[in-house]
């Protein structure tokens, strides 16, 4: 049998080990850097009810806003771009685009536009970009990057007008958006309404979903041993066995079962209760920072609870995965993240890719 | 209580030994009843004709399956998920009825089909 058909596409998978409390500890940035995020879920073995805390922190989670037909130049526009722009915390994704075939927009909250574009539409616009990373014998897809806070791009000078000319009468771009601002202040909220209002746009908060899980077998951790060596098992299983909560798989089979021989992985307990929270939407990394502290907090106080999962999924088709890092879409988009906070504050990182994305920070 | 611990950084590169994949079968003339037992055989038939019976044996799991609604996932080995896939595209009938395999997702990662961002959808949008 050929060799070629045992190929697959590779993947990446980084753990990191430290401290909340150590000064150099990076979960800060990691959270921040990953600009653009779908689902989050957050899975507490031993434990009945939700926490308030935690209820309180999913439930002030920011709106986000779904505006059809944005064209595009009009994030460039100078109102835009002071109000909303430069002040941070604010990011757009296009909605319904796929990376691997059609156009995609994003709008990071360092006030970096990207734009990954088919080789027709970067050609047909005019603008400085490079071929993207992942291309493969023929240059198909290109990157185009707009640092909107650079002096280059301040409105006036003859770059911006350049570029403003080029999205606004060469080539006209209009895509749904999907866009949300963390909350800071009321009133900021109200000019970004006026800006939407002249377009078609929908509001929604994230969807948010919990239950409580009965009787189910839990890997048991101990956080000294991250690469599963000794006490705890392995990260691949570990994170194995955290989709097959998430998707309600069975974790009892048996070693000869003609469908499925899936077992949770050793060291294992059984544990009476835990509960598994969902939210969905274009969530903002300052929320899940904000959710991370209340969890932190959860399980400092004296409980049964071991250890704490949260997991975060970003977007298939976001052209960015971390920072301004190339990503891209092979057979799959992943790039999520999981953190499992001890009682120590010690806690874990894991951060997973597919074959197109740089590796995480 | 433990003692807080030092800085650990450990990158794995294709070390995941699994793929998964969110698949559903669509049959022609709507769905008939059939069980996950049935629902693997038919995905053992399809690599049995196109691979032959060594080139068919490989393992894979049904880890779930969704009898309402005909999806299932798969788990794999990543030297089978060529084989798997191809013979998945390419089984084209339950029964003498015409029906099709739609891949929706492949991951080396099970925590990824959990969260698929192409199924965002809102109230009013049609399914693309």
């Amino acid at each position: 049998m050929s060799p070629e058909l045992e190929k697959c596409p590779r993947s990446l998978l980084v753990c990191e080990k430290s401290n909340f409390l150590n000064e150099k500890s990076r979960h800060d940035i990691h959270v921040s850097k990953h600009n653009f995020n779908y689902k989050i879920s957050v899975l507490i073995p031993d434990c009945e009810a939700l926490p308030a805390n935690i209820s309180s922190a999913f439930h002030s989670f920011s709106s986000y806003y779904l505006v059809r037909e944005l064209p595009v130049y009009q994030l460039l526009e100078e109102t835009f771009i002071e109000s909303h722009v430069k002040k941070g915390n604010f990011y757009a994704l296009s909605y319904n685009t796929k990376i691997d075939e059609e156009n995609t927009i994003a709008l990071l909250s360092s006030g970096q536009l990207i734009l990954s574009l088919d080789k027709d539409t970067y050609e047909q616009l005019g603008l400085e970009g490079r071929p993207s990373l992942y291309n493969h014998k023929k240059a198909m897809r290109f990157v185009v990057t707009l640092d909107l806070t650079d002096k280059s791009l301040t409105p006036g000078t003859k770059r911006y007008q350049r570029v403003l000319s080029s999205l606004k009468d060469r080539l006209p771009l209009r895509y749904d958006f999907l866009l949300t601002k963390y909350n800071t202040g009321s009133d900021e909220d109200q000019t970004l309404i006026k800006l939407l209002s002249q377009y078609s746009y929908e509001e929604h908060k994230p969807a948010f979903s919990h239950h409580t899980l009965k009787n189910i077998p839990c890997p048991t951790l101990y956080p000294s041993d991250i690469q599963g060596k000794t006490l705890s098992c392995d990260p691949h299983h570990f994170l194995e066995w955290l989709g097959a909560v998430n998707l309600d798989i069975s974790c009892e089979n048996a070693a000869d079962s003609f469908l499925s021989t899936y077992v949770c992985p050793e060291p294992q307990s059984s544990v009476s209760q835990a509960l598994l929270c969902t939210v969905t939407g274009f969530i903002s990394p300052e929320n899940v920072f904000v959710l991370l502290q209340e969890l932190r907090q959860y399980i400092d106080e004296p409980k049964f609870t071991p250890w704490i999962s949260l997991t975060v999924h970003g977007f298939m088709d976001s052209p960015v995965s971390w920072g301004a890092t190339e990503h891209g879409f092979l057979k799959g988009g992943e790039n999520l993240y999981n953190f499992v906070c001890f009682k120590n504050q010690d806690y874990w990182l894991h951060m997973a890719t597919g074959a197109q994305d740089g590796c995480p920070p | 209580m433990e003692e807080p611990s030092k800085f650990e950084r450990y990158v794995y590169k294709n070390a995941s030994v699994y793929h998964y994949m969110k698949i559903s079968l669509v049959l022609e003339n709507g769905n008939q009843n059939i069980t996950d037992a049935q629902f693997k055989q038919l995905i053992i038939c399809g690599l049995r004709d196109l691979y032959g019976e060594v080139g068919a044996s490989f393992p894979f799991d049904l880890l779930k399956f969704d009898q309402n609604e005909l999806t299932g996932i798969l788990r794999v080995y990543n030297s089978g998920l060529v084989k798997l896939w191809s013979a998945l595209t390419l089984l084209g009938s339950y029964q003498n009825e015409a029906c099709a395999f739609r891949v929706t997702q492949v991951s080396p990662f099970l925590l990824a089909l959990s969260g698929n961002s192409r199924e965002l959808r809102f109230g009013d949008q049609l399914i693309s």
